[in-house]
């Protein structure tokens, strides 16, 4: 009865289907049935002539096992059904079915050693290669579910097993289906016996190399051509019995003009390489080093072909090296494979200078990698050859390309036998490179320090190798690694070096860092600090302190390097205020210590580390800052400059953005203190009763820099979390009392920092409904002088304009209604004669990021906001443009181009149509700026989503060429023509050829003219423009 | 080993030992990364807009020569027709065997241009050449004369090659050959 309702539902109702099943199941588990009625019960469906029903049927008695616990089938019941099911294999139409219930029945614990034999048997009479991809599936899993659990019965089976197993395999294609002989198949080649078969095994594998498969898209199975490639080559490398006839053809192989067969074929024999042997390897290896270098030494291909290739060699060599404790002797395999290699290489070594000496210097390296005693042999018949060519060569070219392949050589040697950053297991033989220490030691010393500072690359090379000498674990002496940080030290501090000549002595004076910290702080900290002039009086007219702080920067990533290099500079500050100075020298020290901890994003500050740094820093910058203002110190008042306050207010924001919740809040207080209540504030570490009565940078009439020191204030809410209520009561009171100091900024940075304070305070604290409610008669009292304006430009209202700008921005972040309604306000305001050109700049303040009114400094950021404020804007403005005179015109354009600068180009994409128009009159305009981003916007638009361009092709193509043309009040300023020119050169690849081949020859004959132009950046724009112009419509092939 | 290749282990120059241009900075004028860490703002954005391009572009008002450097850039990049090597790297071109006589407002300015090929009976000279020619005249200004040559000694065949390197007639209807504009078009991929 189940088994009709099973055969009726298991089509149109997969899941009803399974019910029954599993009830079935259940009830035979219950012993309310017993299996062998139900075999009985589907018996009528088998001899249905619908071959369907038949294997339905079947397909029941599947799901019925699969859903039975493993120890309900006795061990009486399971050789009845094995039999049963193996006899049903004979019906090919079942074969899925069948399949699957012997999986199934495989799983039940007495299924035994005598029933996979039976299975087997039957099994391998099928006639598989006939059947579709997904039957062959079903049987393959049962083969593989065979081999997993009774690897044992199978191997008894002997050659039935395995000659029927070829059958059954061979000539399959499904890659899905494939995995699993592949898989099935390296067990066999691994644990079978299969020395009557060898051929024949080999064939059915190697038939399918190299794997040219590419995936179908949305294949289900997600198995990509590597998959298939990782196991065949599994399979090929499994047994040494396949050696002789694998090398051969792998050689032939090479020969391919493919490069990733080329690849595959190296991976492979790599593979092999390391899992054949040595025995095996031996016979083989003269061939494979013959075929190989051929590849490096002469093809020369890619990079990657070159890697597998070394590769190769190298696995060679580690195979060849097994077993081997001791120096080889010249009649082992791996002597005699190394000799050959370094016969041929030496020989082309010792013109060094020539191209092949290259990919030598690599073979002589990668095959001493491979194990101590290879290392060992390279060494011993290398060596006294390289140190003759370097006492005998005169040539300094010569030199430089033998000592590249030595460093190659140290970077082998630090592989086998360690580096100070990473140890290696103990070797069998001691490192031979070791007597050659003190004389490498010299000749790259002198090649260094000795060589005139022209040689660049001669002298890049001997720093190089003097790190890798360095880096060796137990190599140089310590005196000697003293001396290499000296010689470095004396590199990155010479001036008249070249950058990059300095650059890498820095960064191995970095590495040593790491592992020779001490030396660094010893020798290298004191010899850069004696270089900071200490007063502005001993400075160098080229400030050469800057490279100074910067290389001190450099090596002071580590904590401990950090602390001593921050207590030395705090030190030499001191010194420099005791006399006055330009704010640049502080400023460059505190920048060094800013760029440190900016620098430590890897690995982040600690809460507690925070706090130290808090302590030691922060109460001491501030009181330096402040006293002098208040005439309690007899130090310059330089900290207090606008330029210095600035980064100390960074400094402040990215300690406190690490410290713990409770000393936020502290210092939150102690910045009101000092700032806004004039109360006496623990920033100061002393005179803080004077402080609180003489120092009030808010006041009006205050000094310009004691005005300046209220930037701090911006920075402390910038760090703040929103948690965090301020100390002020009524926060509009106190907004209203930084709009009223803001209408009158003593300074740049002044201004901009009360403006952030405003936008911090309005987007951070005033979340409530009410608080938006009270802003509303501000921003109105704000723009009403400048709407009922009837004379010309007054300087408040420009600060109030200033401040609406803010607070409107701080609003939108949040996408407020009032913001909202504000916005349109402005954009009326572009219609403005007198406001319009300010606020039209204003629009870049509005959309753009500001570095502290953000969500890193936990300002509300709605999600899209910027994708709002656009939509609702483009309309408006494309309105606005339509119906302005011709005066005003251009405030729309140029706030566009200020709004389109900071969206991105997913949103600008959909209204390019309504966009586009007025983008090509912004080109018309002599403004460099608009201009610039106007272009620049196309080009994104031309690099993303050319399709909406190809109708204004002529136009843009146009203005772009008139856009590359020399400036004459067009404002055509040199870097606009070269972002039109590069606009311009992304044509030819962005667009169809044929929809502007039409233009090709105007634009060749107009960029002629640019290639005169008389800036040298813009020719080689020009240049490279033009040559993409050149080939274009020209066959590539 | 092919037998074709005219020289199949050239000498080879490290790219960092090829003349560039010295950026005329000092110290002082070098943009230090520490400097850098921190944004200078523009005096106010609601008077000028800020931008990032004001900074790097300099004005119009000393205009640069054209010089050897400048040609010498134009074609180090060139690749071997046989290796995948730049003729800078192989000093095929060398920075001294540029002469440059730019006269901005005159027609009679030009470009003389002497290569090494790496040996004397490289049968790739005649393309090296011809490619020296196409990419100058297409990359200078139409008052520039080219004239591109084997350098004396060089070469066993220098005087007929450089006949035909100088007849313009004749480098217009080789490079009207599709197998050399084939070649070309390789060597020019790296510029």
């Amino acid at each position: 009865m189940e088994a009709r309702l099973y055969i009726l539902n298991v089509e149109k109702d997969p899941a009803e289907a399974a019910r029954i099943a599993a009830e079935a199941a259940q009830r035979i588990e219950s012993k309310q049935l017993k299996l062998l009625e139900l075999v009985q019960s589907i018996g009528e469906h088998l001899t249905d002539e619908d071959t369907t029903t038949r294997a339905k049927a079947i397909g029941y008695l599947a799901a019925v096992l699969d859903s039975l616990n493993p120890r309900t089938l006795t061990r009486h019941q399971i050789p009845v059904v094995s039999q049963f099911l193996c006899d049903r294999l004979e019906d090919e139409t079942g074969l899925k079915s069948t399949a699957t219930a012997l999986t199934a029945l495989g799983k039940m614990e007495y299924f035994g050693k005598n029933e996979a034999i039976m299975v087997a048997t039957a099994l391998v009479k099928v006639d598989l290669p006939k059947h579709p991809p997904s039957t062959r599936f079903m049987a393959l899993s049962l083969v593989d579910a065979l081999m997993a659990r009774h690897r044992d019965a199978l191997k008894e089976m002997g050659d039935t097993w395995i000659a029927g197993l070829a059958d059954l395999v061979g000539g399959e294609k499904d890659p899905r289906n494939l995995m699993i002989v592949f898989s099935v198949m390296k067990v066999i080649l691994v644990e079978f016996d299969i020395s009557n078969h060898e051929e024949l095994m080999f064939d059915i594998i190697y038939c399918y190399f190299p794997i040219a498969f590419r995936p179908p898209p949305n294949d289900p199975h997600k198995i990509t051509a590597q998959d298939l490639k990782s196991r065949l080559r599994g399979c090929l490398a499994a047994t040494p019995r396949f050696s002789g006839l694998l090398f051969p053809r792998l050689i032939e192989k090479l020969d391919s003009t493919t490069s990733s067969v080329k690849l595959d074929v190296l991976q492979t024999m790599s593979a092999c390489a390391l899992s054949y042997g040595p025995g095996t390897m031996s016979i083989h290896c003269s061939q494979i080093w013959d075929a190989v270098k051929f590849e490096l030494l002469v093809a020369a291909g890619d990079e990657d072909l070159v890697k597998e290739a070394l590769e190769v060699l190298m696995s060679v060599a580690i195979s060849l090296s097994s077993g081997i404790r001791a120096y080889p002797s010249p009649n082992t395999p791996l002597a005699r494979y190394l000799k050959a290699i370094v016969t041929e290489c030496l020989n082309l070594l010792k013109e060094p200078q020539q191209k092949q000496a290259k990919p030598a210097g690599q073979i002589v390296a990668i095959v001493a990698t491979a194990s101590a005693v290879a290392h060992a042999f390279i060494v011993k018949s290398t060596f006294p050859v390289f140190m003759s060519i370097l006492s005998d060569a005169v040539a300094i070219t010569k030199r430089r390309a033998l000592m590249e392949s030595l460093n190659l050589m140290f970077e082998a040697t630090g592989k086998v036998y360690g580096t100070w950053s990473e140890k290696s297991d103990p070797q069998p033989i001691s490192n031979l490179l070791d007597e050659y220490s003190e004389k490498l030691f010299e000749v790259y010393s002198q090649a260094l320090m000795g060589s005139s500072p022209e040689e660049t690359s001669y002298r890049l090379t001997a720093m190089r190798g003097l790190g890798l000498l360095t880096k060796m674990r137990d190599y140089l002496a310590d005196s000697e690694i003293g001396m290499v940080v000296q010689y470095l030290d004396d590199v990155a501090l010479e001036w008249n070096e070249k950058e990059e000549v300095r650059d890498e002595a820095l960064r191995i004076l970095r590495e040593i860092s790491t592992y020779r910290g001490k030396l660094i702080m010893d020798i290298t900290f004191p010899a850069f600090m004696a270089r900071l002039p200490d007063s502005e009086e001993h400075m160098d007219e080229h400030k050469h302190y800057r490279a100074t702080l910067e290389a001190l920067a450099k090596l002071s990533s580590e904590r401990p390097l950090f602390e001593v290099m921050l207590t030395r500079l705090l030190n030499k500050l001191d010194v420099i205020l005791q006399e006055n100075c330009s704010p640049d020298y502080p400023r460059s020290i505190l920048l060094t210590v800013l760029y440190v901890l900016r620098g430590r994003a890897t690995s982040p500050i600690t809460s507690e580390e925070a706090k130290a740094y808090y302590q030691r820093l922060i109460p001491r910058l501030v009181t330096k800052t402040v006293l002098p203002l208040i005439g309690k110190s007899q130090s310059s008042t330089i900290l207090a400059d606008e330029k210095v306050v600035d980064v100390t207010g960074r400094l402040m924001v990215i300690i406190l953005q690490n410290v713990d919740g409770d000393l936020q809040k502290s210092v939150v207080s102690d910045v009101f203190n000092l700032i806004v209540f004039n109360q006496p504030s623990s920033l100061l570490i002393d005179n803080s009763e004077a402080v609180a009565a003489n120092f009030k940078p808010l006041d009006i009439d205050a000094e310009s820099q004691t005005s300046t020191v209220a930037v701090l204030l911006a920075y402390v809410l910038a760090s703040s979390r929103r948690e965090i209520a301020l100390p002020y009561e009524d926060l509009h009171n106190f907004l209203q009392k930084i709009i009223t100091v803001a209408e009158n900024p003593k300074t740049p940075s002044h201004r901009l920092a009360l403006l952030r304070i405003i936008g911090l305070i309005v987007n951070k604290w005033m979340t409530q409904k009410t608080d938006i409610e009270k802003l509303e008669p501000v921003v109105e009292g704000l723009m009403k002088d400048i709407t009922t304006t009837n004379g010309g430009f007054n300087n408040v209202s420009g600060e109030r304009l200033r401040v609406v700008f803010w607070v409107v921005k701080a609003l939108l972040m949040r996408v407020e209604r009032l913001g909202l309604y504000y916005i349109s306000k402005l954009i009326e305001l572009l219609g403005d004669p007198t406001y319009g050109d300010m606020v039209s700049r204003g629009f870049g303040v509005l959309m753009g990021d500001d570095e502290l009114l953000n969500k890193q400094h936990y300002a509300v950021v709605r999600l899209l906001a910027k994708q709002q404020v656009f939509s609702l804007c483009l309309p408006k403005l494309v309105d606005g443009f339509k119906s302005a005179i011709a005066e005003t015109k251009p405030n729309f354009l140029i706030a566009l181009s200020n709004i389109l600068r900071n969206v991105s180009s997913s949103v600008i994409k959909p209204e390019l149509p309504a966009l586009l128009p007025l983008l090509l009159q912004s080109l018309d305009l002599s403004d460099a700026e608009v201009k610039a981003a106007t272009i620049e916007t196309l080009h994104v638009t031309l690099l993303e989503s050319a399709d909406a361009l190809k109708e204004y092709a002529s136009s843009v193509i146009t203005r772009l060429l008139t856009a590359s043309g020399v400036d004459k009040g067009t404002g055509n300023s040199p870097a606009v023509r070269i972002s039109a020119l590069k606009c311009l050169e992304s044509f030819p690849e962005a667009l169809r050829t044929e929809l502007i081949l039409p233009y090709k020859r105007d634009v060749l004959r107009k960029l002629m003219t640019v290639l005169d132009d008389p800036k040298r950046t813009v020719r080689n724009a020009a240049v490279d423009c033009r040559h993409k112009w050149f080939h274009l419509g020209e066959q590539s092939s | 080993m092919d037998g074709k290749t005219a020289n199949a282990n050239p000498t080879i120059l490290d790219r960092s030992d090829l003349p560039t241009r010295q950026p005329a900075l000092t110290p002082e004028s070098r943009l230090s990364p520490i400097e850098s860490t921190v944004p200078t703002y523009p005096l106010d954005p609601f008077t000028t807009s800020p931008s990032p391009l004001s900074s790097t572009s300099s004005d119009d008002a000393t205009p640069d020569p054209i010089d050897a450097q400048e040609i010498y850039d134009l074609v180090a990049n060139i690749t071997d027709p046989e290796h995948p090597i730049s003729l800078g790297e192989l000093a095929v071109v060398n920075l001294s065997d540029i002469t440059v006589h730019d006269a901005p407002h005159s027609p009679f300015s030009h470009v003389q241009l002497e290569f090494t090929p790496t040996v004397t009976h490289c049968h790739l000279a005649t393309v090296i050449g011809l490619a020296l020619v196409v990419r100058l005249r297409e990359s200078l200004p139409a008052r520039f004369r080219v004239d591109v040559r084997c350098k004396e000694g060089t070469h066993s065949t220098a005087e007929q090659l450089n006949k035909q390197l100088g007849d313009k007639e004749r480098v217009v209807s080789a490079v009207e050959n599709a197998s050399l504009r084939e070649a070309l078009r390789k060597m020019m991929l790296s510029v």
